[in-house]
């Protein structure tokens, strides 16, 4: 039987063009800020797992520099990857070592350093993050691409509206104007987003993330440490879910949602005991507006088709029915992407012990669901916390 | 997508690094000599009955690894498509936008190619293409959709 996971401590570097830090520079000012949150020192980690993808860098194996920055030595590290969704699959590695009994305290680093290469560059290597001989090769398929095929099918077949995107976009700067961490500190109008340039039509600039550098860090640990530390109160993971999609993405039946959200949701929802209706605040892969859109069809805050209504309506503002990326999201709080899957859990086990501050979203079961996809739905992590 | 802000702190430049890899198509050979004859194959396993497009040479359904190679059909419609504003490294000399569409083939068969003749505001789901090959100016091979 496995046992009991709490995140006991939680840290989040500002996210931005860190053009003033290193990569282990950038993950050291995570791994301070969670171990000082948690109250240890780096003696109690017995497991370090690093997710980072790496491929923009020039340090070839990131795990091992950070590490030695951290003051760690001797716990690992695990380096893992899982394309944009890395973060969540470190977590989902530590979470295992702990849940299984193999170690009590294990630490989940997320970071990655984007913005070292040049925009044409970036795009290329982001690019080959679908299928690289049958896509990128041919076709130049960047990441934009990807997601505006799924929006050009979601709009012609649903009646989704490029307005309705950029309102996506609008409430994700809200909030990261409100969020010091965040890259953007702006908020947005929706006229400035539906007149900004076109990237990959149907999406605009500010249909897109940006290129970020950041790092995030949790750590977690069994129930006996959680006693043993003299941690009240703890959130808990209470249910990961997982899956996947085909490499080559004609080989898929529609593009009008993400398949490995569907699954690794159910998984999630199925192990938490929770249903949809149940989630208070949640934090969803928006690397794209048309993504967020996707999201909240796919996890199931409502009906296949109806995600622009959702975003019209306002219900994934605070104060809705399912307050969505409170803390900016990918889209303007960017997305660094080893780090995003971890500060998704920085942000939620915030909100789960009321420390959202102006962004706190009133809750009454404690229940959060955090979603990161990697590529386009080639990974698929769904993790619930509760309290 | 990039932040304007430019680089503001002290940077040192990193060693040169140059990637350019020699890729094996010994297992999918016909297909790439089809694109310069204007064919376009896809693999058929002969013991489970599975097709693959693009053609792969082993069966990831039964295992099995004795295809045979068939021809996609010359006509399909859109399923969807996008116009490309960006420059991937390596592509600097490809007009903007660039259109891509993935095309569904009268065979059940969908397929990732350029959209040429035709501005990208005047394309609709849906739309019937004739799909042509042709070797680009910088010599990689290219699927181009065609509007009927």
């Amino acid at each position: 039987m496995s046992r009991k996971v709490a995140i006991i401590g939680v840290g989040n570097s500002k996210f931005g063009v860190r053009d003033d830090a290193l990569l282990q520079e950038i993950a050291f000012e995570a791994v301070k800020e969670a171990l000082e949150d948690a109250g240890i020192t780096q003696k109690e980690i017995e497991l370090s797992v690093v997710g980072s993808v790496g491929t923009r860098m020039y340090e070839a194996l990131p795990a091992v520099p950070v590490n030695e920055y951290a003051g760690f030595s001797g716990v690992g590290p695990i380096r893992v990857e899982a394309a944009c969704a890395t973060g969540s699959a470190a977590v989902f590695t530590a979470y295992n070592a702990i849940a299984s009994g193999y170690v009590d305290v294990a630490i989940a680093i997320g970071v990655e350093k984007m913005c070292e290469v040049d925009t044409p560059t970036s795009t290329a290597v982001g690019g080959r993050g679908g299928n690289y001989l049958w896509e990128f090769h041919m076709f130049g398929t960047s990441f934009a691409c990807y997601y505006a095929f799924y929006a050009t099918a979601h709009m012609n077949k649903f009646g989704t509206t490029e307005e309705q995107l950029a309102m996506v976009a609008v409430k994700n700067h809200k909030y990261a104007s409100m969020n010091p961490k965040a890259h953007f500190q702006r908020e947005i109008k929706l006229e400035d987003a539906l007149k900004s340039r076109i990237i990959c039509w149907p999406l605009k600039l500010y249909d897109c993330c940006p290129i970020s550098d950041g790092a995030a860090a949790a750590i977690l640990a069994s129930e006996d440490k959680v006693k043993e530390f003299r941690i009240e109160d703890p959130v808990w993971i209470a249910g990961i879910g997982y899956a996947s999609d085909t490499s080559n993405i004609v080989r898929r039946p529609d593009y009008v949602g993400l398949s490995a959200t569907v699954k690794a949701a159910n998984m999630a929802y199925k192990k938490a005991g929770v249903e949809p209706k149940d989630v208070e605040v949640a934090e969803v892969h928006d690397c794209f507006t048309i993504a967020e859109i996707m999201a909240y069809e796919d996890l199931g805050f409502c009906k296949k088709g109806e995600g622009g209504k959702l975003i019209k309506e306002g219900q994934t503002y605070i104060g809705g029915r399912i307050p969505v990326n409170v803390d900016g999201g990918l889209k303007a709080k960017g997305h660094p992407l080893g780090a995003t899957g971890v500060s998704m859990i920085y942000e939620l086990t915030r909100q789960l012990r009321n420390e959202g501050g102006k962004r706190q979203v009133p809750l009454k079961k404690y229940i959060a669901l955090a979603h990161n996809i990697g590529g386009t739905g080639h990974y698929g992590y769904v993790t619930i916390l509760r309290r | 997508m990039s932040d304007a802000k430019k680089i503001e702190n002290p940077t040192i430049m990193s060693r040169k690094l140059l990637f350019l890899h020699k890729i094996p198509i010994l297992k999918t050979k016909k297909f790439w000599d089809g694109l310069k004859e204007g064919k376009i194959y896809a693999t058929r396993c002969r013991k489970c009955g599975q097709t693959y497009y693009p053609p792969q040479a082993d069966c990831s359904k039964c295992l099995a690894s004795d295809m045979e190679y068939f021809e996609v059909a010359n006509e399909g419609e859109i399923v969807t498509f996008v116009a490309s504003y960006l420059v991937p490294q390596g592509f600097e000399n490809y007009q903007i936008p660039y259109i891509i569409a993935i095309v569904k083939t009268s065979n059940e068969l969908k397929l990732m190619g350029f959209v040429e003749g035709i501005d990208y505001k005047n394309i609709k789901v849906g739309m019937k293409v004739k799909i042509i090959t042709k070797i680009q100016s910088d010599g990689f091979p290219a699927i181009i959709f065609i509007p009927c």
